[in-house]
């Protein structure tokens, strides 16, 4: 079986931090989403893995992940240029998968428990094809599939007014080379694209069976600033503590602190964990650092309260101020403007930046 | 709706042939490639496939 990793997009939801790089880098937890899916892949022994790549931020992703080897997998990259949708990326790695099933992995997607559940499952039985669903409050925005008791798929409807289930579609897809031939038959959608959802619906209506596999845990989708936040507390609520830097004996940690390589904690400095802390950090007295906050690699938190945030790094967080559900781009600084004339806020803002003052 | 790629020579990275259609001449994605991938490298009958429906491959 091989894995396909799809890390195309704009990343228009979540400006202006993906002004400046693609949204599959964006950190949770410290580290970049993309990785959590190529990490879920190998431990479900998959190990050949295609990247999708659009016209945005490929350059960053390929110098990320580079060959794979640093991942413990093979990576070949596919460029599919304009976002033509989900079939149209399945399409494009024909070649790359040939014979073989495979798993198309949405790249800004992260699950608690991973794949392999799923995939061993599917190896088990003779199905064209598996999707992932979990139980959604708000059926109606979503794509939504209908089940029988054995869990094999029988309708697959987008965004429905009546949804017959609260079984949403959700970002990994187990196919067979059958999906080609679908998609092949397809034809863009209102919006221009080929559509998953229509390939599989053909894939049953033409009588192959469609497995399903209802994900335990969590799942989230990480499109927008608030999914960063609400993952980034997921992710760290599993955290271990652990200390490769140097803490300070008066400085105050309780909870589960995960301080990294070069990090120094001063005296005076109060950390309430689930948090992580990158490498070369520096947490000053007088700060306060709450639960499920992390901050990225070579940044300086010296003054303010902050929480429930993410610190992409090579931030210098100064203020004497309270930072609540935040999220800060690589060399983002929030200084004082204490002494300054005429009192006030100095803001350097970019493009699409959300500020409440 | 018919999809085909090319393989870069080179470095093995896979471009859609709509990325070849739209930009005809360009530089392999691959990093560090420096592979020259062209348009005419797709068959004639690809090429044409291309050019006659190209507003089929392209979101505005």
């Amino acid at each position: 079986m091989k894995g396909l990793v799809l890390a195309g997009g704009t990343g228009s939801r979540l400006r202006p931090i993906t002004h400046t790089g693609p949204k599959q880098l964006v950190p949770v937890a410290n580290k970049p989403v993309i990785q959590y899916g190529i990490e879920d892949l190998r431990e479900a022994g998959i190990t050949e893995i295609g990247i999708i790549l659009g016209d945005k931020g490929r350059e960053e992703i390929q110098s990320f992940l580079g060959d794979g080897s640093g991942f413990g997998v093979d990576i070949t990259y596919i460029i599919q240029g304009e976002p033509l949708g989900l079939a149209h990326a399945a399409a494009c790695a024909r070649d790359f998968v040939g014979d073989d099933d495979f798993v198309m992995y949405l790249g800004d997607n992260i699950f608690k428990r991973g794949l392999t559940e799923m995939v061993e499952r599917y190896e088990t039985g003779e199905y064209a094809a598996s999707i992932a669903l979990q139980h959604v409050d708000t059926p109606r925005q979503f794509g939504i599939a209908n089940v029988d008791d054995e869990g094999t798929v029988t309708e697959l409807i987008e965004k429905p007014d009546e949804p017959p289930t609260d079984l949403a579609l959700v970002g990994v897809y187990l196919f067979s080379p059958a999906i080609f031939d679908a998609i092949d038959e397809l034809e863009p959608s209102w919006r221009g694209e080929l559509e998953i959802t229509d390939a599989i619906q053909s894939l049953i209506e033409d009588g192959h069976a469609i497995d399903s596999h209802v994900v335990d845990g969590w799942w989230k989708d990480t499109g927008k600033p608030e999914d960063i936040i609400g993952a980034n507390r997921l992710v760290l609520e599993d955290i271990e503590a652990t200390n490769d830097g140097e803490v300070h004996p008066d400085a105050d940690l309780t909870g589960r602190v995960d301080v990294g390589a070069g990090t120094t904690i001063e005296s005076g400095a109060v950390i309430r964990g689930p948090v992580r802390l990158g490498e070369n950090v520096t947490v000053g007295p007088d700060s306060y650092i709450g639960p499920y906050t992390a901050i990225g690699d070579d940044s300086t938190v010296a003054g303010p309260h902050i929480e429930n945030s993410v610190v992409v790094g090579k931030s210098e967080l100064t203020a004497d101020t309270r930072l609540v559900d935040c999220l800060l781009g690589r060399g983002a600084n929030i200084t004082s403007a204490d002494g300054l004339l005429p009192e006030g806020n100095r803001l350097v803002v970019g493009e699409n930046s959300n500020l409440k003052l | 709706m018919r999809v085909e790629t090319h393989t870069c020579p080179n470095c093995g990275t896979v471009v859609a042939a709509n990325v070849l259609e739209r930009d005809r001449r360009l530089r392999c994605p691959g990093l560090d490639c420096g592979e020259i991938l062209d348009f005419t490298d797709l068959s004639e009958e690809v090429r044409e496939h291309y050019e006659t429906n190209r507003d089929r491959y392209r979101i505005d």
